[in-house]
């Protein structure tokens, strides 16, 4: 029944989700992107001890 | 969806963990011993023996072969999943509130508490996975005190080297343990102790819950608040539900005021918020414990964990439409 009712929801609210699931997606991908970049950096070093590069802003 | 009702402490719990898998679930307890159980069934694979005091944290390593522990007796401990055998004992000053593994298992973190003359201290300490894992060195690799407000939570981000803290007055910090400094922090996260924290699966961000009566989704990296959850209740843990857009939230009153009031009255509730929208979607009475995908686990001051296994219809069903969300 939740689902029935959920479909009663406004244009308004089904565009600010829309929004909201996007710029979440958009923030997900990046950090997912610079991980895999990160965690590429360092298997190509081969130093695991040595990891005084990682700066977080 | 009959819970499935783990008998086997006999005070209140304080901290319940999967493993990897979720196959195994970790309890430990004011009764001073650790339980191991099987998720699907409740049946209880073994026992853990040797703290003399009130458990308070509890951790497994990712393959399941190590699990720490952390006691008001004062000792961190290290033990052998399969055997139950305590193959470490590491000891302070204080009670160790906290621990955590790192994401290969090759690191501890944990939390002591502060008390008579003694700050509230961080360590870390090298998991020496060799042989049969009692070779561990005495000494921490890092070894810090907060700054400020002491710290309540801890957990290793995904950069080497670098921890998230939640601390008593509601501030999380991003500390460096290499360079010894607190790299960023946000004052204001919360307005009151932070009481729970957990990670994303891959530690890019986390959910804080405190009792300030909110959860919130934090970036591990930037420390930028993501998602607020605002309940009307103090909140003891917030849990992010993996493969599903929503995040748990458990609370109900005050740790004091649990003596004076029946839990059967219902004051310790689960809710359910989703995690984009931030809106509430569903309440269970009873409180809660970490969850894997599909399950949902509830530990009371009673000391029993009860066990919950969703079906198959609450992970079809997709009632905000089609949109995709990223885990």
């Amino acid at each position: 029944e939740d689902a029935a009712e959920e479909s009663n929801v406004s244009a308004e609210l089904i565009a600010l989700r829309k929004r909201l699931v996007d710029e979440w997606n958009a923030w997900r991908a990046l950090r997912k992107r610079e991980l895999a970049d990160e965690r590429g950096h360092r298997a190509g070093r081969r130093s695991p001890s040595s990891e005084d590069k990682e700066e977080i802003e | 969806m009959r819970p499935i009702l783990l008998q086997g402490h006999e005070r209140s719990l304080t901290q319940i963990k999967f493993n990897r898998e979720g196959d195994l679930l970790f309890s430990c307890s004011k009764d001073h011993v650790i339980n191991v159980w099987f998720s699907h069934n409740g049946e209880r694979l073994g026992t853990y023996n040797g703290h003399n005091g009130t458990i308070w944290t509890v951790d497994v390593d990712p393959e399941s072969k190590f699990m720490v522990s952390g006691s008001a007796d004062n000792t961190l401990r290290l033990w052998s999943v399969q055997t139950g055998k305590n193959l470490f004992t590491w000891e302070f000053p204080t009670a160790v509130k906290r621990v955590d593994f790192n994401d290969d298992g090759t690191q501890v973190v944990c939390i002591t508490e502060q008390r008579m003359g003694h700050q509230c201290a961080i360590r870390v300490f090298e998991i020496n996975r060799d042989g049969d894992g009692s070779d561990q060195s005495p000494d921490p690799i890092y070894f810090f005190n907060p700054i400020g407000s002491k710290a309540t939570v801890c957990a290793f981000t995904n950069v080497p080297d670098v921890i998230f803290t939640g601390h008593e007055s509601g501030k999380v910090a991003l500390f460096n343990l290499k360079k010894e400094e607190e790299m960023n922090n946000n004052e204001r996260a919360h307005g009151d102790t932070v009481t729970d924290l957990q990670l994303s699966k891959d530690r890019t961000y986390c959910i804080t819950s405190s009792k300030d009566k909110s959860a919130r989704i934090h970036d591990t990296k930037t420390l930028q608040v993501i998602k607020t959850f605002t309940t009307e209740t103090p909140l003891n843990s917030a849990s992010l539900m993996p493969n599903r857009p929503y995040v748990l939230l458990g609370g109900g009153q005050e740790a004091m005021s649990v003596t004076t009031t029946s839990l059967r009255q219902g004051k310790f509730e689960t809710r359910f918020w989703h995690k984009i929208f931030e809106e509430e979607v569903g309440r269970v009475k009873g409180h809660f414990g970490p969850i894997n995908t599909n399950l949902l686990c509830f530990w009371g001051e009673d000391g029993f964990v009860r066990v919950h296994h969703f079906d198959d219809s609450f992970f079809k069903a997709k009632p905000y439409g089609d949109l995709e969300i990223a885990d």
